[in-house]
C-alpha cells in the first residue's frame, strides 16, 4: 500500500491505495466521486474521462500513484452549489444527453477542448469527442451545445442563447 | 487487476538499474495505454512495474547534432504540438493524430507505440520512411540501430529484458524531407489501420525525378516494413502519376497481408497500391510547393 496525495477539484486529498489501483478506482471508491464512470476499462469508451494538469485523460488508464502531486479535475468540480457550468447548462438546454452515462466524460472532453481552443470548428469538436462513445444521441446535439458555449463565451456573454430546436 | 508492485524511477539511470535487477520480472510503465490494458486481462502480472512516466530525462523533443530527438516519454499529443515536428515533419503530426483519441494521445507515447510493436502501429511507418534511428539503453550502456532492425515480429522487438527504448532520432539529413502519412481505418476515430502507408522523397527540382524515395507499410506484414523494391525502382524516375502508380503496384507485391475480420488480404493489397501512390503524390506536391531547393 502506498500513500497518494493530489489536488482533486481544487482540494488536496490523500489516500492509501494498493499499487495497482487506477485513478478511476481511487476517485470512485475512495473519494466517492462517481461522476467519472467505469465503462470499458480499457480506454475505448471515454466514460472515465477526467482532466489531469489540464489534459483530458482516461482515468482507467492511469495508476492512482501517477496522479500524485498533480491537479485532477472531475465533473464534480465544474458546477458550484447554485450554478451549473456553462457546458452543463448548454447540454441541458439542448437536451444533449439521453441516458447520460457518457455525459461526465463528454463534458470533460469538451471542457479540455474549449480551454485549449476557444473557437473550435465542428470537425475539431468531432475530433475532441472521438474518444467518447455515446450510443444514444448521435452526437449532433452535443456538438451544437459545445458550439453554443464557445459562441456565447466569445461574444462575452454568460447567458446562453436558446437553441433553435427547442421551443 | 491482479496485484503487482510499482517502483517509481525518477530518471533513466534508476530505471535501467531496476531493469538490470529484475529483468523479465519487470515491465516498464510510460504512457500506460497498452500496458495497463494488457495487465487488466493478464493471467500473470509482472512482479514489479517500473514507472518511468515521471523520469524527466526521458522526455522531450529537441534538435541535437544527430537530428530530431524524440524522448521515450514524448506523448502523441506532445508530438502533434511540437513546433519542431510541425515545421520539419508534418507527416508525423498526421500519424500521431490518427492514434486512438485525445485521451489516449495525451497519455500514450510514440516510443511506446514502437515497443508494443503491433503490425498496425500508426507511429511506425512515418518514422521508418524517415529512416529513424532508435537508442536502446541498458545499465551496461547504449546502442543505436535503424528502426527497421528494432522490429522483430508482432509484439516482438529486439529489446532484451534489461533494455529499454531511450529515444528515437530522425537523422539530420532528413530534416524537412517531404513526407506523407495515410491511414485507412474503418472509422475516423479509435480504429486500427487496415493499411497505413508513409512515403518520403526528395524531388530533384531540375530534372523532376524522385531522389531517395522511401516507402513504409503498416498492418500488411508481421511488422511495419519498408517496400525496398518499390523504392529502388522509383529512385531516379520522373514524378509522374504513372511512376507513382507503378511504385504502388510493386509495394503491394512486397507486402504479406493477411485476411481477418477487418478486411481480406486482396482488399489490403489494393489499398497498399492506392495509398502508396497517393502518399508519394502528396510528398511530391509538398516538395514542389516547398521553398527548399533540393540539390541532391
Amino acid at each position: 500500500m502506498s500513500s497518494v496525495t493530489m489536488k482533486v477539484n481544487g482540494e488536496t486529498r490523500t489516500a492509501t491505495v494498493a499499487p495497482e489501483t487506477t485513478l478511476l478506482k481511487l476517485l470512485r471508491e475512495q473519494f466517492n466521486l462517481t461522476g467519472a464512470k467505469l465503462g470499458c476499462d480499457v480506454g475505448d469508451c471515454g466514460a472515465c474521462t477526467v482532466m489531469v494538469d489540464g489534459q483530458a485523460v482516461n482515468a482507467c488508464l492511469m495508476l492512482a500513484d501517477q496522479a500524485s502531486g498533480r491537479d485532477v479535475l472531475t465533473i464534480e468540480g465544474l458546477a458550484t452549489r447554485d450554478r451549473l457550468h456553462p457546458l452543463q447548462q448548454a447540454f441541458e438546454v439542448h437536451a444533449a444527453l439521453q441516458c447520460g452515462f457518457c455525459g461526465p466524460g463528454v463534458i470533460m472532453s469538451a471542457k479540455a477542448l474549449l480551454d485549449e481552443n476557444p473557437d473550435p470548428s465542428v470537425q475539431e469538436i468531432n475530433d475532441a469527442l472521438a474518444g467518447n462513445l455515446c450510443r444514444c444521441t448521435g452526437y449532433t446535439k452535443m456538438v451544437a451545445a459545445i458550439q453554443d458555449v464557445a459562441r456565447s463565451r466569445n461574444a462575452g456573454s454568460a447567458k446562453l442563447p436558446a437553441p433553435r430546436n427547442v421551443r | 487487476m491482479k496485484a503487482f508492485d510499482v517502483v517509481v524511477a525518477k530518471n533513466a539511470r534508476e530505471a535501467l538499474a531496476l531493469l538490470a535487477a529484475y529483468g523479465a520480472r519487470a515491465k516498464l510503465l510510460a504512457g500506460g495505454t497498452d500496458l495497463l490494458v494488457d495487465l487488466k486481462s493478464a493471467a500473470h502480472v509482472p512482479e514489479v512495474v517500473v514507472d518511468i512516466s515521471r523520469a524527466a530525462d526521458l522526455d522531450g523533443l529537441e534538435l541535437t547534432e544527430q537530428g530530431l530527438r524524440i524522448g521515450a516519454l514524448a506523448t502523441h499529443s506532445a508530438v502533434m504540438k511540437s513546433p519542431l515536428v510541425r515545421q520539419y515533419f508534418p507527416a508525423l503530426v498526421d500519424a500521431s493524430h490518427t492514434v486512438g483519441a485525445v485521451q489516449t494521445r495525451n497519455l500514450g507515447t510514440l516510443a511506446g507505440n514502437l515497443v508494443t510493436c503491433v503490425p498496425s502501429m500508426d507511429g511506425g511507418p512515418t518514422l521508418l520512411a524517415l529512416e529513424a534511428i532508435v537508442t536502446v539503453a541498458s545499465s551496461a550502456g547504449q546502442r543505436q540501430m535503424p528502426l527497421s532492425e528494432f522490429f522483430v515480429g508482432p509484439r516482438k522487438t529486439i529489446l532484451k529484458p534489461d533494455e529499454m527504448l531511450a529515444d528515437i532520432v530522425i537523422p539530420k539529413k532528413n530534416l524537412g524531407k517531404p513526407t506523407a502519412f495515410l491511414k485507412f481505418g474503418l472509422r475516423k476515430g479509435q480504429a486500427l489501420a487496415l493499411v497505413n502507408v508513409a512515403a518520403s522523397a526528395w524531388i530533384d527540382s531540375r530534372r523532376q525525378v524522385f531522389v531517395e524515395p522511401r516507402i513504409a507499410l503498416g498492418a500488411v506484414a508481421p511488422t511495419v516494413i519498408r517496400a525496398l523494391k518499390a523504392e529502388a525502382w522509383l529512385d531516379g524516375k520522373p514524378a509522374t502519376t504513372a511512376a507513382m502508380s507503378e511504385a504502388g503496384r510493386l509495394a503491394a507485391g512486397e507486402a504479406k497481408p493477411i485476411s481477418d475480420f477487418r478486411a481480406s488480404a486482396g482488399y489490403r493489397r489494393d489499398l497498399i497500391q492506392v495509398l502508396t501512390a497517393r502518399a508519394l503524390a502528396q510528398a511530391a506536391a509538398q516538395s514542389t510547393a516547398g521553398s527548399k531547393e533540393t540539390t541532391k
